[in-house]
């Protein structure tokens, strides 16, 4: 049983949606030697609003044999007092509408994550603790480790800007990172192509060994503008080696608003609409 | 046919350079010149055995397409005094880490990967056996009795007595070719010896077993080919006393075994456990056509003493060229009824064996002779045992004339009495136990298999082909039905679907309320368990969108008949599953055993096709359906003594054995040719049939008999295998052959002493001169085939001039027809000779004698004459097997002597 997913859902469905500026909401602190890539870092920092909501999320993900399935969802997150909370609620399928999400990060490092599960057919709210970083989350391609990965990555002061690239026709900074041992992570490398204008990733490859086994990647058409925001309205996840993949797609972005406090709350956030 | 031979005698530079030139562009084909290794690839899964297009196979590829993953490989290590301690839990959460981190593991599934979820209040915790531990030691005592109440772990993470502790290590690649190079099992074994040293640790899975067969039949292949080589030196060194002789046959084989593996792998066929017995069966009928063809060359040494080496190299091939493609011939009918074979790896052994067998019998004639003469045997000593065997033949021969009809009485009823023990065979092999009691991939086997619940994995696909379907609980009811089925099975020892997930999750998220551990009533409850709970291990149970699904049950039985029972039961279970629910049992064992049973339909139409184009080729080559079958039947009592031995002693019919009635068929029945040819010689030189069995017996027991031990001593060589299959179709055939050279020495020389024959051979090199159905008044109205038959079927003697060939007042019943010549007719009265008449070619004489009478003159040749003698019984010959034939020479026999009375009554008119 892998409920330990929900520990990453709301960061991971930011990231999703905003693909590395969501990563960085961890980020704030990280100072690269290298002066060049600070200010991409920096760039993409910037993206990152105080408040976010997406009024329409869909994961649609297609297993090996091509089956497809598809769920459907609004998202709402916040930082409070620089931690942050973040909220899913399920919308379709009809069966599974209603399932809400709740994350609340904690201040100790020593503490995992606050998380809460809501299913209609329990009509009631369990918190889970515990579980693997490494699961999928919904059954799709994405899983917390990505990211961690990408989160660690920004954080490496190792990181390394390569020689800028054409991506999509547009100009992107490349960023290599390697994890940190201690991190644990499964994946051995990530490299992150940036576009130059808007600060966004529009691919990440997460490397096992020396090939990569996951890749998220983004057409630049994708490219959307929130306020000062910039985030993507579509992008994808594959898994090479499976053969699986996943696009997220949102619609109905707003940032900086102002987002009622019952959504993060664990006794009221899959309450209403 | 054999026109080229000539050209080639006179060419032996030539064809030593292309030939060798030819091995070189094959070794180059079959050897990577930077490993020195073979490039042949041997692919050890029983899918090889099954059509790529094969519907079964085509189910387990959906399955795995679905639902991802290969079957993983188990680890299972021994935790002295019980998994269950704060220090063990330990080393088992660090051997995870470090199996993990082992090049090509993708995940791994142990007590400190699986997720144990435990309720307390509202709040769910979802960590592994080991971090709970570690977190609080007191939960270390509920941990067994957590296992037991679990479907998914019970009996999977630990052993029933608490002790062993299994990883199942997924990983991402398939091939036992990688997952030896890396030595996959040694690094493991390395990494449990680091975490608990002493530790015992056992290893298996499909992979770990294909590997190890893989690595079997590459020991069997480097060891089979060599021993045959060396076991069949000895025979011939010891048989022609020659090095040279021995050094010309060893690279003639040799070279054909490279152009078989060349190509074999220009051809990109891999090689399995059928297609591997082909490099040693190969180099056993190689030698054994050296036999045949080194007899001839010492034999040219004493028939043409001072002949130039071009020209006993032509005698040579001339001599074995119809013998040694007859041969070849038979035995490619053999192997290439394997091809109605519903198995692809059978069917590449019919080709392979068949290019082979083609690439060895071409050098042997054409390469051989070449090399003896480059060599330069002429001063070798005699070849070994000519006389014992000449004596042994003649005594043979009489015994087979004194006891002829006991020894066809016998194998009368050997024939029915075999086939009722055949009817206890069943097809059926053995997986691992195909592996000796001491190899260490069987020990682990079975230790992991008697610890855990079963090691052979038995998948059931359920497809709906509606979506959402197993989300309904109407629907999962019927599937719950069955699993309980399932578990009641004596050969189940453990099931596992996305129910027993779906219970547990229901259980968690209610309290760990036992209660709960039940299907929600609900589909969309269902629904919300498995997608919100499931996380990445329903992914592998159930397909995203609920129509698909897989049940995997472990079983404790290991050989493709249990399994196949089981199986039998199991299809009937399925077929009863209301709709929209359709399932089909599937898997690496199922194919296998799919794979084993598809043996026993092909197998006995193969059989009958063999049998059938041997018999007819040899009609043919006989000239007679009679004289086909009376050559067939001694090749067709081996082959039911083999089937009534492979039930006597419970052997089942499996890829191997399957093969040995054909091989076999194909095989002995040169020896029964080898002899029938040599009778119908000597007969025909000898005139009559009884002397010639002698003759033949003695001429032909010590070639035949070397040839058998030869290859009798190429398939014990097989003997060597670690594979059990293997080594019964090294006992079997090498039995077999034994049984087909007692027929030939017994049962052939007593069918064949009353039988005249007449050989397709000498049919077409029969002279009866120029239209001899015009020049010769009895064969008026035959075609020149009735002609020749005729002629064959009596004898054809040449005599002298000045000869006497009837006397006056001889009682005898012979007529002659002469062919070529002249002889005069004459009686002696009163010491005067007075010649009555001279008669040249189509003349018919005798007659009065055949109908009874004496001789009435004598008849003298005046020139060298051919003749044609035939009697009564010559002629009922023929009225039995050509009757067509007979009643024309019947005919003309008749006119001739109503011309003659009518030529007599004119004259004393």
């Amino acid at each position: 049983m892998r409920i330990g997913v929900l520990r990453g859902v709301s960061l991971y469905v930011l990231q999703g949606a905003v693909l590395s500026a969501a990563a960085l909401f961890a980020v704030a602190a990280a100072a690269p030697g290298d002066p060049a890539l600070a200010k991409v870092l920096a760039c993409m920092r910037a993206n990152v609003p105080p408040t976010l909501r997406i009024q329409d999320l869909e994961l649609q993900a297609t297993d090996r044999a091509g089956g497809t399935r598809t769920l459907k969802g609004r998202l709402y997150a916040l930082r409070e007092h620089g931690l942050l909370r973040a909220m899913l609620r399920i919308a379709a399928p009809p069966d599974l509408a209603g399932a809400a999400y709740l994350v609340r990060e904690t201040a100790e490092a020593s503490r995992a994550d606050e998380m809460y599960l809501y299913l209609p057919a329990l009509n009631r709210v369990r918190r889970i603790a515990g579980a693997s970083a490494e699961d999928s989350f919904l059954g799709t391609d994405f899983s917390y480790s990505e990211l961690k990965q990408i989160e660690n990555a920004f954080n490496d002061a190792d990181g390394q800007l390569e020689a800028p690239a054409q991506l999509d026709g547009r100009t992107v900074d490349v960023l290599a990172f390697r994890p940190r041992a201690a991190a644990g992570s499964r994946y051995s490398a990530l490299r992150a192509w940036v576009d130059r204008k808007t600060c966004v990733a529009l691919k990440v490859d997460f490397y096992e060994g020396a090939a990569p086994r996951k890749e998220l990647s983004a057409s630049a058409s994708a490219l959307a503008r929130s306020g000062s925001y910039w985030y993507l309205t579509q992008a994808e996840m594959r898994d090479l080696k499976d053969g699986t993949r996943t696009v997220l797609r949102i619609t109905g972005v707003t940032s900086g608003a102002d987002l009622a406090a019952r959504y993060f709350d664990p006794h009221s956030f899959y309450l209403g609409n | 046919m054999f026109f080229w031979i000539p050209r080639v005698a006179r060419h032996p530079r030539a064809l030593l350079a292309a030939v060798l030139l030819l091995a070189g562009v094959a070794a180059a084909l079959s050897v990577d010149p930077r490993t020195l290794r073979p490039r042949l690839r041997i692919d050890p899964s029983a899918e090889a055995l099954l059509p790529a297009h094969d519907a079964d196979r085509a189910v387990l590829e959906r399955l795995r397409r679905t639902f991802g993953d290969e079957d993983p490989v188990i680890v299972a290590v021994r935790f002295a005094p019980s998994v269950f301690t704060a220090e063990n839990l330990e080393k088992i959460d660090a051997l995870s880490g470090r199996l993990q981190k082992l090049p090509g593991v993708r995940s791994v599934f142990s007590l400190a990967t699986a997720p144990n979820p435990l309720a307390s209040g509202d709040e769910l915790t979802v960590t592994s056996f080991t971090a709970q531990a570690r977190a609080n030691p007191a939960q270390i005592a509920r941990l067994p009795q957590q296992l037991a109440a679990n479907p998914l772990y019970r009996g999977t993470l630990v052993s029933r007595d608490g002790t062993i502790a299994a990883f199942a290590l997924r990983l991402d690649y398939s091939d036992p070719a990688r997952y030896v190079r890396e030595d996959f099992s040694g690094r493991v074994r390395a990494a449990a010896a680091t975490v608990a040293p002493g530790a015992p640790v056992w290893i298996t899975g499909t992979l770990p077993v294909r590997a190890a067969t893989a690595a079997a039949l590459s020991r069997t292949l480097a060891f089979s080919v060599p021993a045959v080589f060396v076991l069949v030196a000895l025979l011939l060194l010891v048989a022609f006393r020659s090095l040279r002789a021995l050094f010309a046959a060893l690279l003639t084989v040799g070279i054909a075994l490279l152009l078989t593996l060349a190509t074999a792998t220009a051809l990109r066929m891999e090689f399995n456990l059928v297609t591997a017995i082909v490099p040693a069966l190969v180099v056993a009928i190689g030698l054994s056509y050296s036999i045949h063809l080194l007899a001839a060359y010492f034999l040219s040494r004493s028939m043409i003493p001072q002949a130039a080496p071009a020209e006993r190299a032509e005698w040579v091939m001339k001599r074995i060229a119809v013998g040694l493609t007859l041969s070849a011939t038979t035995t490619i009918v053999g192997f290439l009824s394997l091809l109605l074979n519903p198995l692809p790896a059978i069917r590449a052994f019919a080709w392979l064996a068949t290019i082979g067998t083609l690439y060895v019998g071409f050098l042997t004639l054409s390469f051989t002779p070449a090399l003896l003469n480059a060599l330069g045997c002429d001063d070798e000593p005699p070849p070994f045992g000519q006389r014992l065997f000449a004596a042994l033949g003649q005594r043979l021969a009489r015994f087979d004339t004194r006891y002829r009809i006991q020894i066809i009485a016998v194998a009368l009823v050997l024939i029915p009495l075999d086939l009722w023990f055949a009817t206890r065979i069943r097809a059926g092999t053995e997986f691992i136990q195909g592996f000796s009691a001491k190899a260490q991939v069987r020990r682990d086997f079975e230790a992991i298999n008697r610890a855990f619940d079963g090691a052979n994995l038995v998948q059931i696909l359920i497809d709906t082909h509606v979506n959402d379907a197993l989300a309904d609980p109407a629907q999962i009811r019927p599937l719950q039905a069955l699993e309980d089925w399932l578990r009641k099975q004596p050969e189940v020892g453990a099931v596992v679907s996305y129910i027993d997930q779906l219970k547990v999750l229901n259980r968690a998220l209610n309290g760990d309320d036992p209660v709960y551990f039940a299907v929600p009533d609900s589909a969309a409850a269902v629904k919300q368990l498995l997608v919100f709970g499931g996380g990445e291990a329903i992914q592998h149970l159930v397909d995203p969108r609920f129509s698909s699904a897989v049940i995997t049950a472990r079983i404790t039985v290991d050989d493709s008949i249990a399994i196949g029972d089981f199986l039998e039961r199991l299809d009937a279970q399925l077929r009863a599953l209301p709709p929209p629910l359709a399932a089909q049992a599937t898997g690496s064992t199922v194919l296998a055993v799919h794979a084993v049973n598809a043996l026993a339909g092909g197998h006995l139409a193969s059989i009958l096709i063999a049998g059938f184009a041997i018999w007819a080729l040899l009609s043919v080559m006989f000239y007679s359906m009679r004289a086909g079958f009376i050559a067939t039947l001694p090749n067709v009592v081996p082959v039911c003594v083999y089937f009534g031995t492979l039930g006597l002693l419970h052997i089942s019919l499996n890829p191997t054995t399957s093969l040995i009635a054909c091989i076999v068929l194909g095989i002995a029945v040169n020896d029964t040719v080898h002899f029938l040819a040599r009778f119908n010689a000597d007969a025909r030189e000898r005139g009559a049939e009884t002397g010639a069995i002698a003759s033949a017996l003695a001429a032909v027991l010590r070639p035949i008999t070397l040839a058998t031990a030869a290859l009798c001593l190429g398939f014990l060589a097989f003997t060597g295998s670690e594979l059990r299959a293997q080594v019964q179709f090294g006992w079997l055939s090498a039995w077999t052959l034994f049984c087909a050279w007692i027929a030939d020495m017994l049962l052939t020389p007593a069918l064949g002493s009353k039988l005249r024959i007449v050989t397709l051979w000498d049919l077409l090199r029969l002279d009866l001169g120029v239209s001899p159905q015009h020049t010769i008044p009895l064969f008026s109205g035959l075609s020149m085939r009735q002609a020749r038959l005729f002629a064959l079927l009596s004898r054809m003697e040449e005599v002298p001039a000045g000869t006497r060939i009837i006397r006056e007042g001889d009682y005898a019943r012979d007529i002659y027809v002469i062919l070529d010549g002249n002889v005069e007719v004459l009686v002696e009265r009163h010491g005067e000779r007075k010649r009555l008449a001279t008669l040249g070619r189509g003349a018919v004489i005798g007659e009065a004698g055949f109908f009874g009478q004496r001789r009435t003159a004598h008849i003298d040749t005046l020139t060298p004459v051919r003749l044609l003698r035939f009697d009564s019984q010559d002629l009922e010959r023929l009225r039995l097997r050509y009757p067509a034939t007979a009643a024309t020479v019947f005919r003309n026999l008749n006119r001739i002597q109503a011309e003659r009375i009518a030529r007599m009554t004119a004259m004393v008119s």
